[in-house]
């Protein structure tokens, strides 16, 4: 059985660098002559970026987790082609599924009727039990793997939100599930969109061709400002209130590292094709208003052959703030977005965007939160399965990897968050009394067990 | 006998004859013929390979599936299946003619690190595709996600050795029953009583376990090979002279018998973290935990009473001790390596306490196959791999050193509290070094004395061995894994010394 997985694996990996660093010593010669002329190799697995998904059989698909980017995410799957339908919602939460409800009727003249809008905690299961081939999982991402589990084992193929899993345990539940879905010919999606970015992936082609030589060093940047909180009200649980205000709740989110980092983490680990051996980290909560997570982290990551990669996330206001990645090889550099550079500075190639938004910046033709789906359904309706999982997995394994350092003050390696027995998150999930007492984690005094 | 035999060797030669020709005139229906079970049981005819393997989920199983010699001893076709055939047929014949099917050792073949060689992963994976079913364990998906991450150097057979030929031994599954059906006669009250410096026996206190102790003289010796010593290597230099206080050592490897003590009186199903059990010494040793159940069987099924206990991780050795000393109020631990060697040596200066060069015996065990060459020398005391049938011996079986100890070298390579450095004896200050214990930090254990397994190279005195920690848990599906059991290692051992 050969791994069927859109990674190139290690092996093809460093079979590209050799493969690489030949055309470097030949081609010498090129690059006098004709600066612009890179290499694109030609077995590198890509989306087929259509513009639209081709017609077929009708999709009906469900929504699992109506908030914001549930509700969005539905939007951007009826923006992606003929024949697509949401018929079925699942929040936690009534007034969520509501808003939703309201939305898509608004927006896309969508009709939901009731029988087919489950709450509760197990509302996934209701869900999951209808006519529908296609499931959007937008919960919080403490609930992803079991969510995610689940459709796999009722066979739908499915769209879920980044990160995928809050702790390790959870990671090994979306790994083997995604397996599974291999095994069932599934197509599966995550929220990365930047692997779905027309920009980054001609970027990504020529840096596989060679226009930098080999990798020598990594960035990734996600410095923004402080992100949203919610006040509790009166009547809200201890449950109700870390749910709706999840993105402050470490069991929740995962910590910010994991829930908005995990986007640059993961074209580092898209570009160089491996993941880290070990990392160590450092962070601190300064301003943050609620839960108990840290709102900066800086951690660095070393790779086989002693490469480093440093990442830095902050969510503070009023700081320099930067949401990028950066790449230097041997022969250049690159943003991995758009742009590569000669070492001293001069552009070498540059993507050409094909239209101005209103504002006048260059701007791709379809967002790529729309090319997510627009990917997935060309998938299916081709019969050309994709699956994202292990990949999102692996990254988001790494971010894991960088706050467990930073938490605990300790260097952290692969192969034991591998391993890790951590898992997160209350015992029982019952709408009602939490634990909520805000215990921030302090490097250097984890138990010596 | 002799006719039947010489009978069946025509029948082979015959039918090998017409195999060759049957290849080449009738292709096909001769690949299909000889690739069938009749023809592999003519000749396989060794110890239960047929009846294990009826017993086995490859022929006893709820959907009436068979899965016959030739899908799994051959790759699939289109990957390999002629040339391995050709290859592996050209291997059976000549072994068929040339070699004493009785003198097989095909228990040592069914053991996963030989058995790969005749049973193909790519068999396994053409009918096992999806390794993530339905209703696969927690366990079972944290360990195919292990083998997914490592596929080029863990086999199918490494966890499901047991799956083609059927054996209680080699289950892959926690073992809880593992040594708790001991019956006991009599019951030692108290351990031995050390008033002066000679053997005792040893009595583990609440059990009918006892052991004897050899009382070792100091004295000074010779640590390392000579230049000019046969099959020498780097790390066995430079000789250094060394001085060593007297001690006890126990006459034997610590036995099933005694580790298995250890065992029932501590055995849990928990498991502590290596930074717990490296925080514990002789005074906060009340807290100690012991070992989890093991996986399969770790006695191999060659037998539990006084067979050297092996399998147990260098924590689990550590902690025996620690547990012992404890028992008896006395102060045991493991050897280091200076004390091991001296001990070993039993104040000989050769490559084995005995006399003989390991060159010679290496040449007569070649030999040996066509005249009888003497190796009477070595196997008198040695069990290593040209007498034990790839196994280890129990206690009475061979001869004592010079200072009273039996299987220093062979039977099972034993444990050094010391850290393994190929330069340890270079990095000593000049002079007589006095009781060494080896470098202060390490990644890996020494250890000494080679196994049933080595060479006659790995079983001189002064041979160093090491840990492979990382190898030796290779195929171990928890996570974390044991830090009690080895899942790779059925080679190592170890031999306790007491402080006088």
């Amino acid at each position: 059985m050969k791994p069927k997985t859109n990674e190139l694996s290690r092996r093809k990996f460093l079979g590209n660098a050799a493969a690489v660093s030949a055309v470097g010593v030949l081609g010498v010669g090129q690059f006098l002559t004709a600066c612009d002329k890179i290499k694109i190799p030609k077995d590198l697995i890509l989306p087929p970026l259509l513009e639209q998904a081709p017609d077929g059989e009708v999709i009906k698909a469900g929504v699992i987790g109506c908030g914001g980017r549930g509700t969005e995410a539905a939007q951007n799957f009826l923006d992606a082609g003929p024949n697509l339908q949401v018929v079925a919602l699942a929040d936690v939460f009534q007034d969520r599924i509501d808003q939703c409800r309201k939305r898509l009727k608004e927006v896309k003249g969508v009709d939901i009727s009731d029988d087919k809008c489950f709450t509760g905690f197990d509302c996934y299961k209701k869900l999951l039990e209808q006519d529908i081939s296609y499931v959007i999982i937008a919960t919080p991402p403490y609930f992803r793997p079991e969510h995610f589990k689940s459709a796999v084992e009722a066979k739908k193929n499915i769209f879920f939100e980044k990160p995928v899993a809050v702790d390790p345990v959870g990671i090994r539940t979306i790994m083997s599930a995604g397996k599974q879905a291999e095994a069932f010919g599934l197509s599966i999606v995550t929220g990365t969109q930047r692997r779905h970015s027309p920009d980054y992936i001609e970027t990504y082609k020529r840096i596989m061709g060679g226009a930098i030589g080999d990798i020598v060093a990594a960035n990734a940047y996600w410095n923004q400002s402080k992100l949203w909180h919610r006040n509790r009200m009166p009547e809200w649980s201890d449950m109700e209130y870390m749910i709706r205000d999840w993105v402050n709740w470490r069991w929740l989110s995962g910590d910010h590292i994991v829930e908005q980092h995990i986007h640059n983490l993961d074209v580092i680990h898209w570009f160089t094709g491996k993941t880290p051996l070990r990392a160590v980290g450092m962070g601190s909560r300064q301003r943050r208003v609620t839960g108990d997570q840290y709102d900066n982290f800086s951690v660095d990551f070393v790779y086989e052959g002693e490469i480093h990669m440093h990442s830095m996330c902050r969510q503070i206001n009023d700081c320099a703030n930067n949401v990028s990645e950066y790449i230097r090889g041997t022969k250049g550099y690159t943003n991995c977005q758009d742009t590569i550079w000669k070492p001293d500075g001069t552009v070498l190639w540059t993507y050409e965007y094909p239209m101005k938004d209103a504002d006048g910046n260059p701007t791709l033709k379809i967002s790529p939160y729309v090319q997510e789906h627009i990917d997935l359904i060309t998938a299916i309706r081709t019969n050309k399965p994709v699956n994202e999982a292990e990949r999102i997995a692996k990254t988001n394994l790494m971010a894991i990897m960088g706050r467990e350092s930073a938490y605990t003050g300790k260097e952290t390696t692969w192969d034991e968050m591998m391993a890790s027995e951590l898992k997160v998150g209350p015992k029982e999930l019952i709408m009602g009394k939490v634990d909520m007492e805000v215990v921030i984690p302090i490097p250097g005094t984890a138990p010596q067990e | 006998m002799i006719l039947s035999f010489t009978g069946r060797k025509w029948f082979i030669i015959l039918t090998s004859a017409i195999v060759v020709s049957l290849l080449i005139f009738a292709g096909d229906k001769a690949v299909i013929y000889t690739s069938t079970d009749d023809f592999c049981n003519r000749c396989h005819v060794h110890p239960h390979s047929n009846q294990s393997w009826i017993r086995s989920t490859h022929y006893d199983n709820q959907r009436g599936i068979i899965v016959h010699c030739s899908e799994c001893h051959l790759p699939p076709h289109g990957q390999g299946y002629l040339k391995e055939k050709i290859k592996t047929g050209t291997r059976d014949v000549n072994s068929a003619i040339f070699k004493d099917i009785k003198k097989i050792n095909w228990e040592e073949k069914s053991r996963p690190d030989i058995a790969v060689r005749h049973t193909y992963q790519s068999s396994c994976i053409r009918c096992h595709e999806n390794l993530f079913t339905k209703g696969l364990s927690k366990e079972g998906e944290d360990a195919h996600l292990y083998y997914n991450e490592h596929v080029e150097e863990v086999y199918c057979i490494n966890c499901h050795l047991q799956v083609g030929h059927y054996s209680e031994n080699v289950i892959h599954a926690k073992n809880v029953q593992f040594g708790k059906e001991k019956k006991i006669d009599t019951i030692y009250p108290e351990p031995a009583r050390i008033t002066e410096f000679k053997n005792y026996t040893e009595y583990i206190p609440g059990t009918g376990v006892s052991f004897k102790m050899i009382a070792i003289p100091g004295g000074n010796f010779m640590m390392g090979s000579p230049m000019d010593e046969s099959f020498r290597k780097e790390d066995e230099g430079p000789q250094r002279e060394v001085s060593i206080k007297p001690f006890f050592m126990g006459r034997a490897e610590v036995s099933w018998d005694e580790y298995l003590a250890f065992f029932s009186a501590m055995g849990t199903e928990g498991r502590s973290s290596d930074a717990y059990l490296n925080s514990l010494n002789a005074t906060n040793i009340d807290a100690i935990t012991g070992p989890t159940p093991p996986y399969g069987a770790p006695d191999q099924g060659w037998g539990t009473d006084s067979y050297p206990a092996i399998t147990m991780t260098y924590h689990a050795a550590r902690i025996y001790c620690l547990w012992l000393s404890k028992v008896t109020g006395k102060k045991y631990r493991l050897p280091t390596e200076a004390e091991w060697e001296y001990a070993a040596r039993g104040g000989t200066t050769g490559p084995y306490f005995f006399k003989g060069d390991p060159a010679y015996f290496e040449k007569a065990r070649y030999k040996n196959k066509l005249s009888n060459s003497d190796t009477s020398g070595i196997i008198a005391y040695v069990n290593y791999n040209l007498n034990s049938r790839g196994k280890t011996v129990p206690l009475g079986t061979l001869k004592e050193n010079p200072f009273g100890l039996v299987n220093m070298l062979g039977n099972v390579s034993e444990f050094c509290q010391d850290w393994y450095d190929p330069g340890t004896y270079s990095a000593y200050p000049p002079g007589i070094v006095a009781n060494p214990t080896g470098p202060l930090t390490g990644e890996e254990h020494v250890v000494r004395g080679g196994s049933f397994r080595s060479e006659t190279s790995a079983v001189r005195c002064a041979a160093r061995g090491r840990t492979w920690s990382e190898a030796w848990l290779k195929t171990d599906p928890q996570m974390p894994k044991s830090i009690w059991w080895y899942s790779d290692c059925i080679y190592v051992g170890f031999r306790v010394i007491c402080e006088y």
